[in-house]
């Protein structure tokens, strides 16, 4: 029997019911690991630990000890996000050889409840990209079609996802990062509401917008792994209260909402699925209409004028003193030294850092900054206003078909393009997921589900009824 | 519209080395990317206030590992004064 294809449900029933040990279930995966790893290039590093916490799981089990949610099942972790003991390089050489002495709180949360650490995964450069092209460890590729873009910045996790390396996987989503991913692998991921899952432990890129979220290859993965995971964290003063329980339900007469702009923007090949996945939702009994979001034109300027900005701020903490590779001090002068090594940044980080500072530069400050976070605020009002008529908003997560690799890294304003119909919800704090929604031509359309804030359960439901109905889960071939 | 001598300036703020290509490749990049955020100026917002994000900073420090360059249990850097 072939366990790595099983969800992370039925993992943890079968360890729990001893049909299968948690040690013979990660064997197997990293046998698979091994066997498709040279093909997919998803992970950054393989635990060495797997094993031994796997044979610690099933000893517990063994002596009738009370074991959580996930026990056994493994998940992969974006290498931007801290692991005690296991390198963690944001795919950067400014990191190559940083090892958090600490785990973050998502990860200390699935470790509490059974989880096994199986690997930390490729991603663009401290995240900031579409299609983790932008890493040190070498491109990730699309395990649909290996000559394709898996989508980013978290490449590795829904890849990773996709081939059945792992269970599942958290990502962080500060543009689309997750979703965008998960639509092009053919995964479900979902980014959360602003602050209802800790960053503490994840490494600031833009830290107004961006959330950590998981991938999976249902929406019951996603459910199981966001309840582990969701909750107020002390250490992190941005999350809100309480430890909300989310849960797989049936449920119809959804009101949904088509964007128009979303549709209008998309290539003909995706626009199709994604109608067809409108009148899925129709025949589940959803009242599906068609609806404007105007504000999404300045959508992008805002976004990028806001992640840059934030960008420039947060990585001004890598100076090579604090975090860095080794680079001998001896014959610089401190600004010198600063300078020199922070060259060692990849192409993509040191554009964005550059126009990050640019548009706070004095006197462009209103012209930009500002003029984003107003944007922000009508976005967010717009929502709002449209979700007094609609359960959830869809569209399609991408405009377009995974590409080629290559295709768009020399041109950077191509590449942020294509971030349109996903940087709405971080702008607005609100949040979304994509579930696949079919292919065409062989490559995989994801839908965007969104909701207003902190109506993850809606948002769900609707996910949870499209899957039951559409029935698009496979596996590539590898 | 966007100079070199504008991105190198902004280079050296941001303490980034940038090799002669890169300064060439940049400045091309910039100016189509500021161009594309310049949409923001064409919108009428008088009458909208901007988002204020919450921003705490947690207490937490810790060791750092995995560097060669240490002198007394602290990381050593190139000289100040």
């Amino acid at each position: 029997m072939a366990l790595y294809t099983l969800d992370s449900g039925q993992v943890a029933a079968g360890v729990k019911g001893r049909e299968f040990s948690a040690e013979e279930y990660i064997y197997q995966l990293l046998e698979r690991i091994e066997k498709v790893e040279p093909k997919v290039n998803a992970f950054v590093s393989v635990s060495k630990e797997a094993l031994d916490e796997a044979r610690v799981i099933d000893k517990k089990i063994r002596d009738g000890e009370q074991v959580g949610a996930l026990a056994g099942v493994a998940v992969s972790i974006k290498d931007n996000i801290c692991t005690k003991g296991i390198k963690t390089t944001c795919a950067s050489k400014m990191l190559e050889t940083f090892v958090p002495p600490y785990d973050a709180t998502v990860v200390k949360r699935l470790r509490d409840v059974g989880a096994i650490v199986i690997g930390k995964v490729n991603l663009d450069e401290f995240a900031m990209g579409s299609t983790t092209e932008f890493s040190r460890y070498g491109a990730t590729r699309n395990p649909w079609d290996v000559s394709r873009v898996p989508g980013g910045s978290s490449g590795g996790s829904a890849a990773s996802v996709a081939a059945l390396e792992c269970t599942v996987s958290l990502g962080s989503d500060t543009g689309g990062s997750v979703r965008c991913p998960a639509s092009f692998c053919s995964t479900v991921g979902l980014k959360p509401t602003y602050g209802l899952i800790s960053r503490y432990g994840l490494v600031s890129y833009a830290n107004s917008i961006e959330q950590i979220g998981p991938i999976g290859r249902t929406v019951s993965d996603v459910v199981l792994v966001l309840n582990a995971i969701a909750g107020a964290d002390e250490n992190d003063h941005t999350t809100v209260g309480g430890k909300p329980a989310h849960s797989l339900r049936q449920r119809k007469g959804l009101r949904v909402g088509l964007v128009r702009e979303f549709i209008e923007g998309a290539e003909p090949r995706v626009a199709k699925v994604i109608h067809k996945a409108a009148d899925t939702l129709a025949k589940q009994g959803c009242g599906c209409e068609e609806t404007s979001l105007a504000s999404v034109q300045y959508a992008l300027a805002s976004y990028y004028t806001i992640a840059m900005a934030e960008a420039s701020s947060n990585l001004a903490r890598y100076d090579n003193v604090r975090y860095g590779f080794d680079l001998d001090p001896e014959g610089y002068e401190w600004n010198s030294y600063f300078a020199k090594a922070r060259s060692n940044f990849g192409e993509e980080v040191k554009r964005r850092v550059i126009v990050g500072s640019y548009v706070l530069s004095s006197g462009y400050y209103g012209k930009y900054y500002l003029k984003a976070q107003q944007v922000r605020s009508l976005i967010k009002r717009e929502l709002k206003a449209l979700f007094k008529k609609y359960d959830i908003l869809i569209g399609p997560t991408m405009p377009i078909l995974p590409f080629e690799i290559g295709e768009k890294i020399a041109d950077p304003l191509r590449m942020y393009l294509v971030d349109i119909d996903t940087v709405v919800a971080n702008l607005a704090g609100m949040p979304a997921m994509s579930v696949p929604a079919g292919f065409t031509d062989g490559l995989p359309v994801g839908l965007q589900i969104m909701a207003d804030e902190f109506q993850e359960q809606t948002m769900l439901d609707a996910a949870y009824l499209f899957e039951q109905a559409a029935k698009v889960q496979r596996s590539p071939d590898l | 519209m966007v100079t070199k001598e504008e991105v190198k300036h902004l280079s050296w703020l941001v303490r980034i080395d940038l090799s002669d290509d890169e300064l060439e490749r940049y400045t091309l990049q910039i100016e189509e990317i500021i161009k594309y955020l310049d949409k923001l100026d064409n919108i009428q917002l008088e009458h909208v206030k901007p988002i204020v994000a919450k921003k705490r900073l947690s207490g937490f420090e810790g060791n750092v590992l995995g560097t060669k360059y240490r002198k007394d249990g602290f990381v050593k850097g190139p000289r100040m004064v």
